[in-house]
């Protein structure tokens, strides 16, 4: 836990020249990273510090397609705040999680650890649910075996500068055999402009554990600029099982929050994994998101939806990898883009060799609602073995006039039709939350952003 | 004066002219049949009889129980309570059936409906129309078989209640059940609320479980002939020909953009 001065010693992030360290945004592997090792965190964050210092401010580029460009971030007006302990949960917080009976929630606010609440029993039964820097303190070997296990601090400056620079973080462990329905929660806010949060969620599911995780990052209203730089990994051992949901909304209000992530699930033998993340905005985004299915019998479903406005970016990268043979896979990805902002997906489907009999499937659709709006979906594949079953299909949709005119005539104004048909497009994702306050929030925002639009979509829909 | 009064009413879409000067008047408690061959403007007048933004009106009116929707969005038309049954219902996915009647209906009242009372009113039509209650939760259309699309429609229809219904080739392609179902759900509505229909189509088939009464036929965008329902009989015997070959010696040769 913090000690809450205000001034932990970390160094402030320096600032390089912009996009001189360009990188595409093909397969870069996480895989066999394993920056841990079971070497100390201190270890770990000089070896980060050193990369972070040497590296240049990064720019993703696809050719042909887009550039993820950090050029206007003033990296070196932000500063990690220590808000203390004792710090109040934020509004915003209580505003999206609704009342659910919770198994446990743990909230961090700027670089503190503010709120742990673990249902007592569950922690007499081995469950473990603090934060990270605990975790080493009180915890320490299991804590050293995950954590960035197969995690980088190597690929770009801000993975880097998660790795040096994270304070608080979130730490579970469920114990085998432990079958929890009540979900945990995690939750990273930002209150305050200028702030740079640098996150780190390390969760564990033993052998024949059973539980629900939620992520949630979100923003409170307010101005300036504000970095996330974030690494989530989950470990899943033989035959667990979670769901997992994150939760991004960084939108409200006019503050400009970055957000350079990694996030990791391995899903070990027999083990399952429902992973649906939802990116309903920010003003840039890149996020590397990886599921691996490493040992044989190992499943996973993972459903994401983004929607963006205004001018936000959203650059997202995910990566279903079969490490090991027998293994399933099944992903989609549903999108919406308004205003002239910018929303990028790939998706890659990678088979390693020796992984046969792995089968999976990838879509990935998006939908255009504004024509200053651009929206790429590209799914791609490497397959390096024989005798599996891989394919991906995608589409870029716009809401159709026909769809339109015939709800019209049964009452409907143009703008209940195009929220009904873009609430009906994302609907069957947000229907798996299997949370009546997260899909009354998710379907509210969305419902907000249209409205947001409605001029600009009415006059782009008739434009056709 | 008719509840649905159509008048001189010339239609274009961006290529050409498909309605040179149409008139027809449907009131509540009547049956009409539209017929016509394939192309010859009924799905076009179907459409803009809702407004549908595609079709230009470029003379002429439509009125509704007095008042002037020309140039109406089509919610508004559907507010005043005209109803189209579609040839090709669009699909939405995502969206039950269910809650899409409710939406619909909530557009007519200024209180939400109870869910008691929709419900209730739910209940009343699939069974009228011995529709399986899981139907209704399946999403609009999506993966509907044809059979099952026209049925919704019809299940639309009786939900709605409008005073009066136009159904665009509702019959086509349908097997004998559905056929029934879509002649029963316009005879109930007819007989308990006096809806009004405009029954488009090209087949008699349909015309032998629901009654018309009046017939009008339809050639090259124009309404050319109007009578009882004798008129079908004769259709079927003889199809549409002798109307052409009568029409020219009326009118001489055909007139040059006609052809």
């Amino acid at each position: 836990m913090s000690d809450g001065n205000g001034s932990r010693g970390r160094p402030a992030p320096r600032s390089t020249k912009p996009g001189a360290a360009r990188q595409a945004t093909l397969y870069r592997p996480l895989a066999g990273a394993g920056a841990g090792n079971g070497r100390a965190p201190d270890e770990l964050r000089a070896a980060a510090l050193a990369v972070f210092e040497a590296a240049e401010l990064p720019a993703w580029r696809r050719s042909g397609f887009w550039t993820t460009s950090l050029r206007d971030l003033a990296l070196d007006q932000l500063a990690p705040h220590h808000p203390g302990p004792d710090a109040a949960v934020p509004d915003v917080v209580s505003d999206a999680v609704g009342d659910e009976p919770l198994a446990g929630r743990l909230v961090q606010l700027a670089g503190d650890v503010v709120d742990v609440h673990l249902d007592p029993e569950l922690a007499e039964r081995g469950v473990i649910l603090c934060s990270l820097e605990e975790a080493f303190e009180r915890h320490g070997d299991l804590a050293r075996r995950y954590f960035m296990r197969r995690l980088t601090y190597e690929r770009d400056k801000f993975e880097a500068a998660a790795a040096a620079f994270w304070t608080g973080g979130a730490f579970l462990y469920v114990p085998p055999g432990l079958t929890v329905e009540r979900p945990f929660q995690i939750l990273y806010a930002i209150e305050d402009g200028g702030t740079a949060q640098y996150a780190h969620t390390l969760a564990i599911g033993d052998r024949g554990s059973d539980f629900r995780l939620r992520e949630y990052d979100l923003a409170a209203p307010f101005f300036g600029q504000a970095l996330h730089a974030g690494h989530f990994e989950l470990y899943l051992e033989a035959a667990a099982r979670c769901r997992l949901l994150h939760l991004q909304d960084w939108s409200a209000g006019d503050g400009e929050v970055y957000d350079v992530s990694t996030h990791f699930v391995r899903v070990a033998r027999d083990a399952h994994c429902t992973w649906i993340p939802i990116h309903l905005g920010g003003r840039l985004t890149r996020q590397h998101l990886e599921l691996s299915t490493a040992e044989p019998g190992a499943d996973m479903r993972h459903r994401g939806i983004y929607f963006t406005e205004a001018s936000e970016h959203l650059d997202l990268y995910t990566v279903d990898l079969h490490e090991s043979g027998h293994t399933t896979g099944d992903t989609v990805w549903k999108g919406a883009a308004t205003g002239a902002s910018r929303a990028s997906y790939e998706g890659l489907i990678k088979i390693d060799p020796g992984a046969q009999e792995s089968h999976t499937y990838l879509q990935t659709h998006s939908m255009m609602l504004s024509p200053r709006a651009k929206v790429d979906a590209i799914p791609s594949l490497i397959v390096e073995t024989d005798s599996v079953s891989a394919s991906h299909g995608g589409t870029v949709g716009e809401v159709d006039e026909g769809q339109i005119f015939y709800m019209r005539t049964r009452g409907l104004s143009r703008q209940e039709a195009v929220r009904v048909i873009v609430e009906g497009y994302f609907e069957p994702i947000v229907v798996q939350l299997e949370d009546p306050a997260l899909e009354a929030l998710v379907r509210e925002r969305i419902a907000a952003k249209l409205a947001a639009a409605a001029q600009d979509i009415d006059a782009y829909a008739a434009a056709r | 004066m008719a509840d649905l009064e159509i008048r001189n009413l010339h239609v274009r879409t961006e290529e050409r002219e498909i309605l040179r000067g149409v008139d027809l008047s449907v009131s509540k408690g009547e049956i009409h049949a539209l017929m016509g061959p394939n192309g010859s403007g009924k799905s076009t007048l179907a459409n803009t009889i809702l407004g549908h933004p595609a079709y230009e009106i470029t003379a002429g009116e439509i009125r509704f129980r007095g008042q002037d929707l020309t140039e109406a969005d089509p919610e508004d038309r559907a507010q005043a309570g005209l109803f189209l049954a579609f040839q090709y219902p669009a699909a939405i996915p995502g969206v039950s059936v269910a809650n899409f009647l409710r939406m619909a209906i909530n557009t007519r009242r200024d209180e939400p409906i109870g869910v008691r009372e929709f419900g209730a009113q739910l209940r009343r039509v699939t069974e009228l129309l011995r529709v399986d209650r899981d139907f209704t939760s399946r999403h609009l259309n999506d993966g509907f078989s044809g059979g099952e699309k026209k049925r919704c429609e019809i299940l639309q229809m009786a939900m709605l209640a409008p005073e009066v219904a136009v159904l665009d080739e509702t019959d086509s392609g349908l097997d004998i059940d559905a056929l029934r179902t879509v002649a029963e759900g316009v005879n109930t509505l007819h007989a308990e609320t006096g809806m009004g229909a405009l029954i488009i189509t090209h087949y008699q088939r349909i015309l032998h479980h629901v009654t018309p009464d009046f017939v009008h036929i339809m050639l090259d965008g124009r309404i050319v002939r109007e009578g009882a329902p004798e008129l079908v009989d004769q259709l079927e015997r003889e199809g549409y020909d002798w109307l052409r070959d009568e029409l020219e010696v009326v009118t001489g040769a055909p007139e040059e953009d006609d052809v």
